[in-house]
């Protein structure tokens, strides 16, 4: 299941943000609003040995092109195995992309790698399973 | 490559601006407060060029706010060693601040409104912990994408990897970091004076994968100034250029050429009327080892596709067809932030005046290039002999 992400486009030069930009960085008009859809290619990635304050090492950093356009950055749980050109599905949570399929277990690993207030964190993990959850009655539905 | 065209007859109306005289501190972990980095660099450049007092004052430094404390820096540092009374402006733009300063010191003497101006850059930051510092330059990246942790390194992974998968080896990548040490080894004002070897660089711990320590330049203090002046002297500024590009990496549209570097180039050739063949030596920003490979294409001092295998045969090297970084560069003379852009431009004056025993280059263009932040706002600059 690939879910769609909210971004914005450029009328004059069809640059498409996410996530949704107010101005174009290259021209001074006002984006409009659109949707893209969360899979695509890498297009390059990391893993920061020596994070900033306030993350954790290992810190898995991906730049993937989506499918309609958009490029952006995102964290994963792991890049081993990963190559320029591999395919992977984006999941946001609240406004940050998390790229690949990843089962409950990990995904609350590697939501709790990025620090922050514990807080934070245990949202982070909650919407996530809730958005699965969710995911899983429309599809029993449908 | 094509050039700019010349801004109608705007750069016909302007003077021509020369540099009278030059000086840097050593570069390292250093103990003075910053404020006396400057003054020693900008009294030095003063001293060398012969003069007392300039009719205006351009400061650079990239954050003092945050790694000293301090504010209203212009004044503090213009006060700090002995000039109270001369106008003073402080220039800022990420990494490549040393650089901006000196375009608008150039620009004060060009329009008439300056007939002498001093340029001096310095940052101090040894006495932080890494992790805080490379917090801290990470400020220079997008905010939202600053949230994923990302930081310089990362960003420069980032590019390497991209890069790599163009056809760049490991190798032509770890050559940059040996030939620049080997030249630091030869400047006794550098970071590092010691040679290094392939096996070190690629036996050194991972940063962000695929970029190693030895890939990256070093936490650094220092400064270094230049005395701009109308009157000629044996070296003239015969072009400087800036290039822009968006701030966050995913508006940017190439990973392996910075698009401000090439901008750069491309205005800064147009003033000086000739192209890269005439340029004898250069001074690159190798903040990590990569970089100075793709920028020696984006500026066209080598074709697309061949500057590493030129790395790889010595063509870069002291005594090659085209000496890149005979300071050292950004990894072994070190990256005081805000000084590095000037730090460039005073090896390339020395270079001009034959005033560098054992790694003098037979020079009479020079030309530095300075990258501020991840690439959004590059300087490229040209000097001459004459």
């Amino acid at each position: 299941m690939i879910e769609h992400l909210a971004a914005s486009r450029c009328p004059q030069c069809r640059l498409v943000a996410a996530p949704p930009s107010r101005w174009c960085p290259r021209h001074p008009v006002e984006m409009t609003p659109t949707s893209v859809m969360g899979g695509g290619e890498v297009v390059s990635f990391t893993t920061l040995l020596s994070p900033p304050e306030g993350f954790r090492s290992p810190l898995h950093i991906a730049l993937v092109d989506l499918v309609g356009g958009a490029r952006l950055v995102c964290h994963g749980d792991k890049t081993q195995g990963l190559k320029i050109g591999s395919w992977v599905a984006i999941e946001a949570v609240g406004n940050i992309y998390y790229f690949s399929h990843l089962g409950a277990l990990d995904r609350a690993r590697l939501f709790w790698r990025r620090a922050g207030r514990a807080g934070e964190r245990m949202s982070a993990i909650a919407q996530s399973l809730a958005k699965r959850a969710w995911k899983g009655r429309l599809r029993g539905e449908s | 490559m094509t050039f700019g065209d010349p801004p109608g007859n705007l750069w016909a109306a302007m003077r021509d601006v020369w540099i009278a005289g030059a000086d840097m501190t050593r570069v390292g972990r250093l103990q003075d407060p910053l404020q006396d980095l400057m003054a020693v660099a900008t009294h030095g450049a003063l001293q060398s060029a012969d003069r007392e007092l300039p009719d205006s004052i351009v400061v650079a430094t990239m954050n003092p706010e945050e790694f000293l404390g301090d504010g209203n820096f212009a004044s503090n540092v213009a006060t700090h060693m002995g000039f109270a009374n001369v106008p003073v402006v402080r220039v800022e733009t990420a990494t490549s601040s040393g650089a901006a300063a000196f375009y608008a010191g150039f620009a004060q003497i060009a329009s008439g409104l300056a007939d002498t101006v001093v340029v001096v850059g310095g940052e101090k930051m040894t006495h932080l912990p890494t992790p805080k510092v490379s917090e801290l330059i990470g400020r220079s990246l997008d905010p939202y994408e600053r949230s994923y942790g990302t930081t310089m390194p990362a960003f420069a992974a980032l590019v390497t990897r991209a890069l790599m998968a163009r056809g760049v080896t490991e190798r032509e990548i770890a050559q940059v970091a040996v030939k620049n040490h080997a030249n630091g080894a030869r400047n006794p004002l550098a970071h590092f004076r010691e040679e290094i070897t392939p096996e070190m660089v690629l036996g050194s711990r991972m940063v962000a994968d695929p970029l190693r320590l030895f890939h990256c330049c070093p936490i650094s203090d220092g400064a270094a100034a230049i005395v701009l002046t109308a009157e000629r002297t044996t070296v003239r500024v015969a072009g400087v250029g800036q290039g822009t590009d968006a701030l966050a990496l995913r508006h940017r549209e190439s990973l392996t050429s910075f698009r401000a570097t090439q901008a750069a180039a491309s205005a800064a050739f147009a003033m000086a009327g000739f192209g890269p063949e005439r340029v004898d030596v250069a001074e690159i920003h190798d903040a990590f080892a990569p970089f100075e490979l793709i920028s020696l294409e984006d500026i066209g001092l080598f074709p697309p596709g061949k500057a590493g295998s030129a790395t790889l045969d010595g063509e870069t090297a002291l005594g090659g067809r085209l000496p890149i970084n005979p300071s050292g560069g950004l990894k072994a003379r070190g990256h005081p932030l805000a000084a590095t852009g000037l730090a460039q431009m005073v090896e390339c004056f020395w270079q001009l005046t034959g005033s560098v025993p054992r790694r003098q280059v037979q020079c009479s263009v020079a030309l530095a290039q300075s990258i501020g932040g991840p690439g959004t706002n590059n300087w490229v600059t040209i000097l001459e002999s004459r």
